[in-house]
């Protein structure tokens, strides 16, 4: 038989694609009937500034390879044209499922349990004609710009993601001829204009139908003819997509600097615009038709998130998580000597964050600390943790921070705090050259009486307090000298100085991930040919890696069993005969963010468990600073395997993938639903409690409060 | 229990680095951090004689971020050491003034000797593994940027050490001005090894079979040390494996020698260039095992530092090491080794019972100890003139151990046991200063006794007791030989003795 070449495009989904199918089963989310209804309503605003965010990065960024003139195929073999032409009809089939689902199924449901949407302004009664007309005229009237163009006003440029009223009109006298006006629909006024109540019944009508039924008031000489939403997006995002191969960098470089800021590469309109006024902004926007969306609906799906937060609907949501405190901590207000008696493993957001904030808090404040160093990657507006280290700077501690200010729409949020940390005293590393830190690691260096020991916290989430109640991560917190001395080599590595004669125990990205990688892959293959029991799992956001999807399958034709837990992108196909018929790959799209990176190899017998920052993506293994760690201790170790377990047999939120393709919701006959994310959170409680109740029981005096 | 932090900064001649150091009271020394950054220093010096401006500046802003890292542990103490390229740079000392002004950092500069020395002292540090392998004949092959270092080892003693200039970045140097492409390097590096290795072992190697290599460079061993670690194994190697090791980079270009091995690209024609070294020095030895602790000059200042602060001993004898390289040297200018081992015996005991006299310390005894050993060696050159010839021969000689002071310090020693003391040449000659020059004259009258009580013959005082008795000082000599010749040869070399300390030294012999 001859060989089978796994790098082969046909093996490989093209990761648009893939994408897409992503933010399907996010939609799915939103039509699942046994979800809450605003926890519905939720995922739909998710799918839309999803696909929102889509756009802006990857179709632009296929744009410009297009406009390049880049002609190298992706994985699947597909070139950025038969991409975007696919993309266009995979986009407009998940916008109709959107709007669908919107206006059969959403909106007459929330009628039912008491929030009227209205659609038009036109179905506004009398009474609530007026009432929206004193509102339009004492708090939207004044924030508004109108613009006409005619011969000597030109185009005014409609600003990236703005929702828009474009309106055809002729002077009320004199000439007659058609002229384009726009005025944009105001992000600083709450798009959800709240009605007087009928009875119980919540009513709401979005803003921009408030300004069309006014928009005579705007152009009082003129007569309006017809007006409609409208919405572009922008390639607005100019900083070079990271995900690009080098070569194609440098030639969009290129080609940046000869085009125009920020063309246009998505338009939506209201279902049934004005012809003439549609081929005015077309023409203008200079827009090809299969970038255009005509749509049956509200524009920007995104403002759900708002109807979402309006009072009065909790029974129809969610009730939220509280996180728990991690037993190990019950019962121990010092996060040094809890860390000295054994590694502790948090799992967030089931187990609280707080021992990660208390752990920089504490060292901020310890006397025995001589050095903190942290990296950051996306923070929270008020981050507790750079307060905190803006306090062991100004303590007198060594603070090194990397901040990496290439984290996307995150960038000016970055430059202020680190400034902040700047002031402090702190040495703020802003980034390395050519490379993104994306690695979650944080050192405490401490002088104790046997000599100086290192602190580490290792995660594969980001150090936001905020997200760690919404994201799915793995934490490690250790003072092992091994893990000290290899994270002392991070940061030294991260502070332009040459590698470590060797890694304990830490593997890192871009030098090593992807190898360490590979040969744990081709170990079980090896291992699975020499008859012994080899398996993988591996869990992920994304799995997108030509060598790795290779190795894998490589793997998995040598006999090796390999589950996949990969949340989003997924360009590795299932059940080919002879190349991945011992592969499966399942989604779980809940309530929190999958977000953990988790790797299980069976080694024999001897099996190895790895946490870490990165995804199997080029990106990742390539062209950033990522960390992967073991979990060594025996308990620990079962507990992540537990973590692993237990996601492989929910039967509620996971969708398998299909040899063609699809992902559909595992087949419960004869099955329990099993939903892992709620059966964490219960875990978590449970455990927390009996933890507690043993440190109550073991306590045989009583300690008094001290007021402070 | 008291924990002590050391750092020991290397100003080497492609790569500044430091070490942390915590010493723990229980001889234990423990590296905590190892910072090390590229910045090729050697080149310049090499090439041109002197380090640009640019880099000096380079290192100034290096040595700070040290500084801070210092602080980040709470360092107590430091020491930086700057080797070959900031020696043979010509403008060493108004580079170190402004280091030292800018940085606050004060580089000592290190001899080549004492550099190796620091070397081998961290080799050492390994203590088990090194006591083991030296149980074989072993050779330390010491690779610096401008030259190389291989000291010969048997039955756990130095036989002998030499200084090639082959060095790393001298050869580097060599073949890029040659226009030789990284992919002939391979072939071209014997070619200029070669002929220095051919004569290091016609005159120093003979027909020694040297068993064991142990390896100490910045290029080779870090991605040894890596293999040996991935494979959870010591780095050592048979040759056989050692070539096999290498014989991974035949047909690779730069980028794939550079994952291969794990090293930057950079390093490739340095990696390329030093393998290649250990594997000629390996061939003319004849050696069968290579080890590779992947030690620096930093870990051999932990111990020197370590020692210093009695808060480590090492269980190898150092100063027996410098004693022997000095009798190897003395060998090889055909000094009869009793003789020298007669005269040490004597000098050493003089010495001792002058403590109170002299006030000199354990470390100036050495200085007399090998002054001893090499009187003689002068008669090499010229019977007539040999205290000038032996300091001649002194300067130009290496003796590990010693700094250039130290050096300088035994060759007038040397030198003054037999000529004339000239008081304005012993300071205007060299760069001692005046503290070294009241050692060496103090030393100098000491072993101009012993000289006298030796006379030129061997054995014919048996015993002799020392007795400080007023300003006399009674050398009570037991002998069954006539020793009227020796007291007459004593008290001409008397004179200086009782210039220098005030006291008449007195021959007073007892026939048994």
């Amino acid at each position: 038989m001859a060989a089978v070449n796994y790098l082969n495009p046909k093996y490989f989904v093209n990761r648009e694609l893939s994408w897409i199918k992503f933010d399907h089963r996010i939609l799915n989310e939103a039509r699942d009937k046994s979800n809450p209804l605003f926890e519905r309503i939720k995922f739909l605003s998710i799918s839309a500034s999803n696909l929102d965010e889509f756009f802006m990065v990857r179709i632009a960024s296929l744009m410009d390879q297009l406009n390049a003139g880049y002609d190298k195929p992706d994985i699947a073999g597909m070139l950025p044209d038969e991409q975007l032409t696919s993309l266009s009809v995979a986009i407009h089939e998940l916008m109709d499922l959107q709007y669908t689902t919107l206006n059969r199924s959403i909106m007459p449901a929330l009628e039912d349990v008491g929030l009227t949407i209205i659609k038009r302004h036109e179905n506004l009664s009398e009474e609530d004609g007026k009432f929206v007309d004193k509102y339009f005229e004492e708090n939207v009237y004044p924030v508004l710009t109108p613009m006409a163009v005619d011969s000597s006003r030109p185009f005014p440029l409609i600003r990236n993601k703005t929702l828009n009223i474009g309106a055809l009109i002729h002077k009320k006298e004199g000439d007659k001829t058609m002229d384009f006006a726009t005025v944009q629909v105001p992000g600083v006024l709450p798009r959800i204009v709240e009605l007087p109540k009928k009875g119980k019944q919540t009513r709401i009508i979005f803003l921009e139908e408030v300004i069309e039924r006014n928009i005579e008031k705007l152009f009082l000489n003129y007569t309006v003819v017809c007006s409609y939403p409208f919405r572009i997006m922008r390639n607005a995002d100019l900083s070079i997509e990271e995900e690009e191969a080098a070569d194609l960098l440098k030639e969009i470089e290129k080609q940046l600097k000869r085009r125009q800021w920020g063309e246009a590469i998505r338009l939506e309109v209201e279902a049934g615009m004005d012809k003439n006024l549609l081929k005015k902004i077309k023409k203008e926007l200079q827009i090809s038709d299969e970038n255009i969306y005509s749509i049956d609906g509200p524009l920007d799906l995104t403002v759900f998130m708002k109807v979402y937060g309006l009072k009065g609907f909790d029974r129809l949501k969610i009730k939220p998580h509280t996180p728990v405190q991690n037993p190990a901590f019950n019962g121990h207000s010092d996060i040094f000597s809890v860390i000295r008696k054994g590694d502790v493993l948090l799992h967030h957001p089931y187990e609280s964050f707080d021992p990660v904030v208390e752990f920089v808090r504490r060292a901020s404040k310890d006397k025995n600390v001589l050095a903190i160093k942290q990296t950051l990657y996306r923070v929270s507006g008020n981050s507790p943790i750079i307060e905190a280290l803006s306090e062991a700077a100004e303590n007198g501690k060594q603070v090194t921070v990397l901040v990496e200010l290439k984290a996307r729409f995150d960038e000016e949020n970055n430059i202020n705090w680190a400034k902040m940390l700047e002031q402090a005293g702190a040495h703020v590393i802003y980034g390395l050259v050519g490379l993104k830190t994306h690695c979650k690691i944080t050192l405490v260096v401490r002088r104790e009486s046997d000599g100086i020991r290192r602190y580490v916290h290792l995660g594969t989430g980001n150090y936001n307090d905020i997200t760690a109640r919404l994201y799915t991560d793995i934490g490690l917190l250790t003072c092992k000298e091994s893990f000290g001395e290899d994270a002392t080599a991070v940061f030294n590595m991260l502070s332009g100085y040459s590698e470590p004669m060797f890694w304990n125990k830490l593997t890192v990205a871009p030098l090593w991930l992807k190898d360490k990688f590979l040969s744990l892959i081709a170990r079980e293959k090896n291992n699975a040919k020499a008859g012994k029991k080899a398996e993988i799992i591996a869990k992920m956001n994304s799995l997108c890696d030509r060598d790795i999807i290779a190795a894998l399958y490589e793997a998995s034709s040598a006999g090796v069993k390999i589950r996949l837990i990969v949340r989003g992108i997924c360009c590795l196909k299932v059940g080919i005969p002879g190349v991945s018929e011992n592969i499966t790959v399942r989604s779980i799209v809940g309530n929190f963010l999958e977000h953990s990176r988790i790797f299980y190899f069976e080694n024999g017998g001897n099996s190895e468990v790895y946490c870490g920052s990165a995804d199997w993506m080029p990106r990742n293994l390539e062209r950033r600073v990522e960390i992967m760690f073991p979990i060594e201790n025996k308990e620990l170790k079962a507990q992540v395997i537990h973590i692993l377990d237990c996601l492989l047999q929910d039967t509620g939120k996971a969708a398998m993938l299909n040899s063609d393709g699809d992902y559909t919701k595992i087949d419960r006959r004869g099955k329990k639903l099993f939903i892992a994310q709620d059966y964490f959170c219960e875990e978590a409680a449970k455990e927390s409690l009996s933890a507690k109740d043993e440190v109550s029981k073991s306590n045989r005096t009583f300690t008094p409060e001290i007021h402070k | 229990m008291s924990t002590k932090t050391f750092a020991a900064i290397d100003v080497g001649s492609f790569e500044l680095s430091m070490k942390i150091f915590e010493f723990n009271g229980k001889n234990k020394i423990r590296e905590i951090d190892c910072i090390s950054k590229k910045l090729d220093l050697g080149s310049d010096s090499y090439a041109r004689g002197k380090i640009d401006l640019k880099k000096v500046e380079e290192l100034c802003e290096t040595l700070q971020e040290f500084k801070n890292s210092m602080e980040s542990y709470g360092v107590e103490e430091y020491k930086a050491y700057g080797t070959s390229a900031v020696r043979e740079s010509k403008n060493m000392d108004i580079l170190l003034d402004h280091i030292e002004k800018a940085t606050g950092i004060k580089i000592d500069v290190l001899s080549n000797s004492e550099q190796r020395f620091l070397d081998y002292k961290s080799v050492a540090a390994k203590g088990e593994e090194f006591r083991k392998i030296l149980e074989g004949s072993t050779a330390i092959v010491d690779i610096g940027g401008g030259s190389i270092q291989i000291s010969l080892f048997e039955n756990d003693t130095l036989v002998s050490t030499q200084n090639i200039r082959i060095g790393v970045l001298r050869v580097n140097e060599i073949l890029s001005q040659a226009s030789v492409p990284t992919s002939r390097y391979r072939d071209m590096c014997g070619e200029i090894v070669m002929p220095s290795l051919d004569s290091y072992k016609k005159l120093y190697v003979k027909d020694r079979e040297i068993k064991n290599l142990i390896i100490i460079d910045d290029y080779l061993s870090p991605s040894a040390v890596r293999k040996a670690v991935e494979k959870n194994a010591d780095p050592v190697m048979t040759v056989k494996e050692y070539d096999r090791f290498i014989s991974d980079a035949d047909n690779k270009n730069s980028t794939e020698l550079s994952k291969a091995f794990g090293i930057e690209s950079t390093i490739v024609p340095l990696f390329i260039i030093s393998s290649q070294l250990v594997k000629w020095v390996a061939s003319i030895l004849g050696a069968e095992k290579i080890w590779t602790p992947g030690v620096r000059l930093s870990d051999g200042m932990a111990y020197e530092y370590a020692e210093k602060i009695k808060m480590f001993r090492g269980e190898h004898d150092f100063e027996r090491d410098i004693l022997a390289s000095a009798y190897s040297m003395a060998s090889r200018y055909e000094c009869s080794r009793k003789k020298c081992e007669h005269l040490e015996k004597i000098a050493t005991g003089l010495f001792d019972s002058l403590k109170n006299v002299h006030g000199l310390t354990k470390r100036e005894k050495l200085y007399l100890r090998i002054a001893a050993i090499l009187a003689d060696v002068g008669k090499y050159v010229s019977l007539e003139n040999f205290g000038e010839t032996g300091y001649q021969i002194v300067m130009n000689s290496e003796i590990i151990g010693l700094s250039h002071r130290e050096r300088e310090i035994v060759a007038n020693i040397v030198r003054y046991n037999v000529s004339e003391y000239d008081y304005n040449n012993s300071r205007a000659d060299g760069d001692l200063d005046s503290a070294s020059v009241i050692i060496v004259a103090k030393l100098a009258a000491i072993l101009r006794v012993a000289t006298g009580l030796t006379g030129g013959y061997i054995g014919k005082i048996k015993d002799f007791k020392p007795v400080l008795k007023g300003n006399q000082f009674l050398i009570n000599a037991d002998s069954d030989m006539d020793l009227t010749m020796e007291k007459a040869f004593f008290e001409s070399k008397a004179g200086f003795f009782t210039e220098v300390y005030n006291i008449t030294p007195v021959l007073n012999t007892k026939r048994s």
